[in-house]
């Protein structure tokens, strides 16, 4: 993994067209803008771990509860 | 073509229909091929088979038959993964992760599926607004029916 340090209001461009701005830096909490293309998808990283998590639990065990409860 | 499913043994496929998910799916990254396939006498639910993993099965269904007025806006990353050029050939579906009873088992409408029906291409989409759950308990009076 790259590891950049940055000050606030300083910048990191990640290809030619995104660019990651630091806009506050408070405590444990840093403010940053993301200026990226519409066909790119910006998630926060815990929203994408909890919907991996319910993947990974919805994954079929056994099928007996639909053969026999809906039939 | 021919697939090793994880439920109904080796079935025969038209490869036509397989759906490609570009970039997997959270937690399966690697899984970009999945066919939806029918769940004997049950009409409710589905199944997502992978295609390169015979144990890797989702049951999906229709968000629709769990709650009432359920949208979004498809957002433009996601006309742009799949090629999207009308509505109309856009389908949607929820993972359904199934515990003891129905009545704990839970839909994920926090990220549905989106399928393009033109193209076959695929993709959960995360949604950044608070009013869909990851864990929407089943409605088991409209499930049963």
């Amino acid at each position: 993994m790259l590891v950049l340090s940055r000050k606030k209001g300083e910048s990191i461009w990640i290809g030619d067209d995104i660019e990651i701005i630091i806009s506050e830096v408070k405590g444990d909490q840093v403010k940053i803008g993301i200026r990226a293309p519409k066909h790119i998808d910006i998630v926060r990283g815990e929203l994408r771990h909890a919907i991996s998590q319910s993947n990974t639990e919805a994954v079929i065990k056994n099928l007996n509860l639909l053969k026999n409860e809906l039939k | 073509m021919n697939i090793q499913t994880a439920y109904i043994g080796e079935i025969e496929i038209d490869p036509a229909m397989i759906l490609t998910f570009e970039h997997g799916i959270p937690g399966f990254e690697e899984e970009k091929q999945f066919v939806q396939l029918p769940i004997e006498e049950n009409n409710m639910f589905q199944i997502l088979q992978s295609i390169q993993t015979k144990e890797l099965a989702f049951i999906i269904t229709s968000p629709y038959l769990i709650t009432e007025n359920y949208t979004f806006e498809i957002d433009e990353a996601t006309v742009h993964a799949l090629d999207i050029k009308c509505e109309k050939e856009v389908a949607v579906f929820v993972i359904v992760t199934l515990k003891e009873t129905l009545e704990e088992s839970t839909a994920n409408l926090k990220a549905p599926i989106v399928i393009n029906t033109t193209n076959h291409k695929a993709k959960q989409v995360i949604l950044n607004d608070e009013t869909y759950a990851i864990r929407h308990k089943l409605n088991l009076q409209s499930v049963k029916g």
